[in-house]
């Protein structure tokens, strides 16, 4: 160890051993004196004060005087080595101890996390402090791979252990009741871990921008404790609309919504169509995904898209159609806002190409039903939805022939852009919506270039031009 | 939040280096191992075994490799291997893919794999495939594309490709492919440049190169060029000699190299050298690294640099060693 630097009192390798150990019980007893400490970070500070310790606590928040690192990580991580490989014992106490302090300091130090793996599997740690232990880390690491592998193992635990009750439970028959009281006990303590960790994940996000580790994980998460709820998607896409407004460069965080709109048009798209007619309000239907059940079930409303009308056949179609409309409209409005952001223009492009498929997807399957004439809204009196499917018709007729001529935008110029009467009109419930098409995207592109006079906002328009052209023209 | 566009790249000083200072950075590696006790590389250590395998891929591909102690490095690496098989990024540390693939190409490195066991290493990464095709890093279980990666590379390295399910490992990175023909680290996530660059190799590895749609991901791959003529990773980030690597070997691996700004890329590398330590920073001015010394060289040697010795694509070692070794990845054309 070396002792440039350091402070007079730990000079000698014992010293400096006798400092370590009471700066680890400091830590230690921070987090016993105050259980919500929210954040941790590093206070500049190069010579020691005498007889004060380098941890503070102030309000909630952990901090570590700078001088005083560069003996504690040494320390605990080579204590924690010799301790792997069989060269010196620890009690368990000693090791949680001395694992917290070295993830708070490096929380990449992957075996770090794998013995506090072992110690939660023999029962001395709980999930939920380690679920802990890794939010603090993130507030000063908010990219760390491993705090974030870590916290996908914990939930896995958690998701294992409820699973286990859940079928004990069942075996030794309990019946009424307590039954259901504890069943609900743990769907409900199922959904605080998941709103917990969506916490976790818009902290991580806000503090480092664009940050893949926390997106995924959210994502990860989603797929393994909301699979098929369409609530908590709709609530997630509904939470997520001001977040993306905020923070326009974020691609990780607007991937998140293409995410999103996703996971939610396929579990709308998969809904019986004749079997619906008579619920109250199409978009909570339960889905019909035998997997689906023994996960988080939904329960309430959806919020945001209100006035559907109810004797729609195909009441999940129109909440598609609704989500699709309201996305790019969302992505309209912040492209006009802020010009020249990569970011959006490749959300564009994503909304687009998942329209352009489902659009497709859906239309073939009614074809096959009725002729191949009609798309599949016209079954429906709603001047909105016959506009909307007439649109439909005309793109698919355009990526028929191969590539898209340019005098098909021009003809239909004048229907491409939604009137803005509809567009409130709609929001009120009154009109169904007019989802995007070829035509309108291609006006949408003219307007860009005619009106904006930034360079980036030009290149990208051209190149979303380009793509329509080559990657949605061209597609069979 | 003001709503004028300010372009996130970086501008290149008039006085940055533009030539290549091979010597300065054959230094740079060398002294970097010997300073064992330095704070920095204790905070390093759980990734040490990568650590080295960027230094001496570096140091071979500038003909510089006789210049690390290979006795003590050969050493450390079976102490290294576990019980499992698996092999760990330094002593006391548990065994991971990632520095069980940087171990067996730093062997390949040195014609000397036989200082481990090879069998018990085919064994752990066998026993790492998951039903669905997929591979866990470890023995813990996390998914991603990179370790589909780390398993093929580790395997075809050592001539055993056939140990495992290769069609179920396809069939799940395929599953990773997203609408702007990139992948990312597991089915739904965003396309990232580190892990297309996985994908990709591992598709060539595999023989599956074809499943790729490569005017699209070239496409993608191309966008990640910034005016500087840095590349990024991912659409409004900044660019970054490691995202320069990642991409451009991609691109060569699904030959569209072609389509990018070639010597801007270049100018931007060399930008990135640091005159007096040595070694490559992230970007123009920044503290330089080993792991972005590989990257920059590894990426000007992928541009035809002719004092750098030719770089594979796919594996990130030098094409001598892949000859010796006889393994040819394939690239499309």
């Amino acid at each position: 160890m070396t002792s440039s630097g350091a402070p007079k009192m730990a000079e000698s390798g014992e010293e400096v051993d006798v400092l370590v150990q009471r700066v680890v019980k400091d830590i230690t007893n921070a987090f016993k004196r105050n259980p919500n400490i929210d954040e941790i970070g590093l206070i500049p500070c190069p010579e020691a004060r005498y007889n004060r310790s380098p941890i503070v606590l102030v309000e909630n928040k952990l901090g570590v005087e700078s001088w005083c690192v560069k003996f504690l990580l040494p320390y605990v991580h080579n204590k924690l080595l010799l301790y792997r490989q069989r060269k010196h014992w620890l009690e368990r106490e000693a090791l949680v101890d001395i694992t917290c302090t070295l993830l708070l300091l490096n929380p990449d130090f992957t075996t770090a996390w794998n013995v506090r793996k072992e110690l939660l599997q023999c029962g001395v740690l709980n999930p939920e402090k380690d679920l802990y232990l890794g939010k603090l880390a993130l507030t000063k690491f908010p990219k760390s791979p491993e705090t974030w592998i870590h916290r996908r193992w914990v939930l896995q635990q958690i998701l294992r252990q409820c699973s286990a009750l859940g079928r004990s439970r069942k075996q030794q028959g309990e019946a009424g009741q307590g039954d259901a009281e504890r069943s609900q006990q743990l769907s409900d303590h199922l959904a605080r871990t998941l709103h917990q960790e969506m916490k976790v994940c818009s902290d991580a996000a806000c503090r480092y921008p664009s940050n893949y580790n926390a997106w995924s994980h959210r994502i990860w998460v989603l797929q393994h404790m909301a699979k098929g709820n369409v609530k908590v998607f709709h609530d997630e896409l509904s939470s997520m609309r001001l977040w993306v407004s905020m923070h326009v460069s974020d691609h990780s965080g607007f991937h998140y919504r293409q995410f999103l709109l996703k996971e939610l048009i396929t579990e709308l798209s998969q809904a019986p169509a004749s079997t619906t007619i008579s619920t109250s309000s199409p978009q909570h239907r339960p889905s019909n995904n035998p997997h689906h059940q023994g996960h988080l079930q939904a329960n309430g409303e959806m919020s945001g898209a209100e006035g559907v009308c109810e004797e729609e056949r195909q009441p999940g179609f129109t909440v598609v159609l609704q989500l699709f409309h309201d996305e790019m409209e969302l992505c309209t409005d912040l492209i006009q806002s802020f010009p020249g952001h990569e970011t959006l223009w490749c959300h564009r492009r994503h909304v687009f190409y998942l329209w352009h498929h489902w659009r497709r997807e859906h239309q073939h399957h009614h074809c096959t039903s009725n002729g191949g004439t009609e798309s599949v809204n016209l079954n429906s009196t709603d001047p909105g939805l016959a506009k909307a499917s007439e649109r439909g018709c005309e793109g698919r007729g355009d990526s028929v022939n191969g590539q898209l001529h340019a005098t098909d935008a021009m003809e239909v110029d004048a229907v491409s852009l939604p009137d803005p009467r509809d567009t409130k009109r709609l929001k009120r419930g009154i009109l169904s919506p007019c989802p995007p098409a070829l035509p309108s995207e291609h006006s949408f592109v003219s307007g860009v270039l005619d009106s904006c006079n930034s360079p980036e906002q030009r290149r990208f328009a051209r190149a979303y031009k380009k793509w329509l052209d080559t990657v949605i023209g061209q597609q069979p | 939040r003001v709503s004028g566009t300010q372009v996130k790249d970086v501008v290149i000083k008039p006085d940055a280096p533009s030539s290549l200072l091979l010597d300065k950075h054959a230094d740079y590696i060398a002294a970097y191992g010997s300073k064992k006790d330095d704070y920095e590389y204790t905070l390093s250590e759980y990734l040490r075994m990568s650590g080295i395998y960027w230094g001496l891929t570096v140091m071979d591909l500038m003909g510089q490799l006789p210049r690390m102690n290979r006795q003590e490095i050969t050493d450390f690496i079976k102490a290294c291997q576990h019980e499992c098989g698996g092999i760990s990024a330094s002593i006391g540390h548990d065994p991971h893919l990632l520095y069980t693939l940087s171990a067996v190409q730093i062997l390949c490195l040195y014609d000397s794999v036989s200082v481990i066991d090879v069998d018990k290493v085919v064994e752990y990464v066998k026993g790492l495939q998951q039903e669905d095709g997929s591979f866990a890093g470890d023995k813990w279980g996390e998914i991603d594309t990179r370790f589909s990666f780390c398993a093929v590379a580790t395997l075809a390295l050592l001539g055993k490709m056939d140990t495992i399910n290769v069609d179920k490992a396809v069939e799940f990175v395929l599953s990773c492919m997203n609408f702007d023909g990139g992948f990312g680290c597991r089915p739904g996530s965003e396309s990232h440049a580190g892990q297309i660059y996985c994908c990709t190799g591992f598709l060539s590895l595999t023989g599956q190169l074809h499943q790729v749609n490569a005017d699209l991901l070239g496409w993608w791959l191309c966008e990640r060029q910034l005016p500087s003529g840095g590349l990024n990773g991912r659409p409004e980030k900044l660019p970054d000699v490691c995202y320069s690597w990642w991409v451009l070997a991609s691109l060569k691996i699904i030959g569209r190299i072609h389509w990018i700004d070639k010597a801007k890329l270049s100018s931007f590398i060399l930008a990135c050298q640091d005159e007096e330590t040595g070694g490559f920073a992230d970007r123009p001015g920044d503290m330089v690294d080993p792991f972005h010394t590989l990257f920059g060289v590894a990426g000007l040697s992928l541009l035809g640099d002719e004092q750098i010795k030719p770089v594979n694509p796919v594996l990130c070692m030098p094409e001598d060693v892949l000859q010796r070794i006889g393994l040819q990845p394939d690239l499309l054309t």
